[in-house]
């Protein structure tokens, strides 16, 4: 609980910094620029649901810098303790999630984010399997770029080889998805839900670097999590990530994009009627391989995700996988 | 440019915005009325199921045991506040058998006050005024002990505890039944006792919330707690003015409170 609240410290000291720093900064750029080579780890808050543990970190796909429109499929496998004692059975789960994405430019400097998700969940209890589906939380986020890449032209006229973006961005995810709180029984996974049903508070940042056709970025967002209307309110999720990438365009112009990277999430104690939770913070380290492609206005990518260091819910959850694929249409 | 001044705006705005959002409000002080708590007592033996016939548990002391049997009685239940304010469960309806064969091994205790509950006393077992009330007295509850085997007799009183299975040690190595049928034996030998456990988070119970306290129970205890009982020394222990306080000192010390459930609805 202490890293988290160290960090909350940190996203707010940032924030201010960044909103002082923006009062005294001057108007230096403000074109939009689009370099072929320079991607953007883009924050993509996949809803905390399906829940706890899912989305998070696999949020940002390598996307170009341009704005789009698209879909996107995310596969989850967790396993879970149902009982208390240590030979009690692990229940296998399995999240999906469908969402509609964009990125839509308001200005040069500001793109709004936003993310309908649907989910449809389902696990074998030993009783008998459970599925639930239904609309995800909907969390709509603003970037502003503090730090544009220059615009110079095609990748083999660049004159500058080395280039960098930084952006920040505050966003909401709505209770748009229904929280059961009877789904939110025994000792097993207090995550399978399709929605936290609370209004969530998003910060985040975002930096990358390139120079030629390597690239690297660093992302973290924070989630501020409330109370349900049923009285439950998740713990706050702290995201991080590293990826480094290379850029391979061919001579159709279509650009292939291999990435790997790390990427963690760290989850504070969830409350029930203002009490905490025994046994529901915890945090995971992933490893992270994608691909992401080109061709003409449209991209698409894969990523897999595969925990590292895990530590969920005491040892009571545990991650097995990850695996997003979207395909979007540049606007 | 007009984003120079938009700028700033968006930031104070957020800023404001989040800050105004940190709310800490306590709903704990508007609880009223009253409610049903369900207690669940999860056995398991030294950090495992208790899986009755079907799995094997290992004591200290290399005993060996199949458990086919745990059936004990608890009573008397006493919720405690975090004032320290003490609600009795009605006495009368304050006596349940908790049986693993049977699957009883969930209470339910209706119209309990409102109250945010920090810490729970109970009895194991039946207290000497209980007994004294006579056959009569009993109610219902004596037909329900005979039916799970917990009297021996009306004279001899009820089994608090009946605790069988087999087991092999290293000088029994064909497997050996084994009974520990511990109780107060009429009223020569009280063996009633009571413990106190406490709530890892606060029970809270109002007209809309029925908790579910989850007690994990170790029945390790029972031969392996404070006292160390030797099942190769005896294998059969049913009035035995030693052995018998013995294992109802260890019974005291196998439950604990794994974790609560708060809520509206009273399942599991």
């Amino acid at each position: 609980m202490n890293v988290l609240q160290n960090i909350k410290k940190y996203a707010w000291s940032l924030l201010l910094f960044v909103s002082i720093y923006q009062v005294k900064a001057t108007e230096k750029d403000s074109i939009s620029v689009f370099s072929k080579n320079h991607f953007i780890f883009e924050y993509y808050d996949c809803d905390v649901c399906g829940c706890g543990s899912s989305g998070g970190s696999m949020g940002y796909g390598t996307i170009g810098n341009a704005n789009f429109v698209g879909v996107r499929y995310i596969h989850q496998e967790y396993r879970s303790k149902q009982g208390i004692y240590n030979n009690s059975p692990w229940i296998d789960e399995n999240f999906n999630t469908l969402q509609a994405w964009a990125r839509i430019p308001l200005s040069s400097k500001i793109q709004i984010n936003a993310i309908v998700p649907y989910h449809f969940h389902e696990r074998e209890l030993i009783d008998g399997s459970q599925k639930i589906d239904g609309l995800g939380d909907i969390s709509i986020i603003g970037f502003y770029k503090l730090i544009t890449p220059q615009l110079d032209g095609l990748l083999p006229e660049q004159k500058t080889l080395f280039k960098h973006n930084l952006e920040v961005g505050a966003g909401l995810k709505l209770p748009t998805g229904e929280y059961h709180g009877e789904n939110n029984q025994g000792s097993v996974n207090p995550s399978f839900q399709v929605g936290t049903g609370s209004w969530d508070v998003l910060l985040a940042g975002d930096y990358s670097v390139s120079y030629k056709n390597w690239g690297a970025g660093v992302m973290a967002n924070y989630t501020f999590k409330t109370k349900n209307d049923e009285e439950y309110q998740f713990g706050d999720q702290f995201n991080y990530g590293l990826n480094v990438y290379r850029s391979y365009t061919t001579m159709k112009m279509q650009t292939f994009t291999p990435v790997i990277g790390i990427a963690g999430e760290i989850f504070g104690e969830n409350e029930s009627y203002g009490l905490g939770v025994q046994d529901t913070k915890g945090n995971v380290l992933f490893s992270r391989l994608g691909l992401e492609s080109n061709f003409g206005k449209f991209s698409a990518g894969v990523n897999v995700m595969l925990p590292l260091v895990q530590d969920l819910n005491s040892g009571n959850v545990e991650v097995k996988s990850r695996l997003g694929i979207h395909f979007n249409f540049n606007i | 440019m007009i984003t120079k001044y938009i700028k700033p705006l968006i930031f104070t705005t957020l800023i404001t915005f989040f800050t105004a959002c940190s709310s800490d409000d306590d709903n704990v002080n508007e609880l009223s009325g009253q409610n049903a708590v369900a207690i669940d007592f999860d056995n398991g033996v030294n950090g495992d199921d208790l899986l009755l016939a079907s799995a094997t548990y290992t004591k200290t002391n290399a005993e060996i045991l199949t458990i086919t049997r745990l059936n004990y009685i608890v009573s008397n239940f006493v919720l405690i506040d975090a004032n320290g304010n003490e609600y009795t469960y009605p006495k009368d309806e304050s006596y349940f058998i908790i049986s693993e064969e049977n699957d009883n091994t969930e209470i339910n205790l209706p119209n309990i006050p409102a109250g945010e509950y920090v810490a729970m006393r109970f009895g194991i077992g039946v207290d000497q005024d209980k007994y004294q009330q006579g056959a009569e007295g009993q109610g219902d509850f004596l037909q329900k002990a005979e039916d799970s085997f917990m009297m021996w007799s009306w004279q001899a009183g009820y089994k608090f505890l009946n605790f069988e299975g087999t087991f092999t040690s290293e000088t029994v190595t064909e497997a050996a039944n084994f009974k520990i049928h511990m109780g107060s034996h009429g009223s020569s030998l009280d063996n009633y006792k009571e413990v106190t456990v406490q709530l890892p988070t606060s029970a809270l119970v109002s007209d809309n919330l029925s908790p579910v306290i989850h007690v994990g129970v170790d029945a390790n205890k029972l031969l392996d707690g404070s006292n160390k009982i030797k099942l190769s020394e005896k294998a059969v222990v049913m009035v035995d003015e030693v052995k018998s306080p013995q294992i109802a000192e260890n019974a005291t010390e196998m439950f604990r409170v794994d974790h609560v459930h708060n809520g509206e609805q009273i399942q599991h």
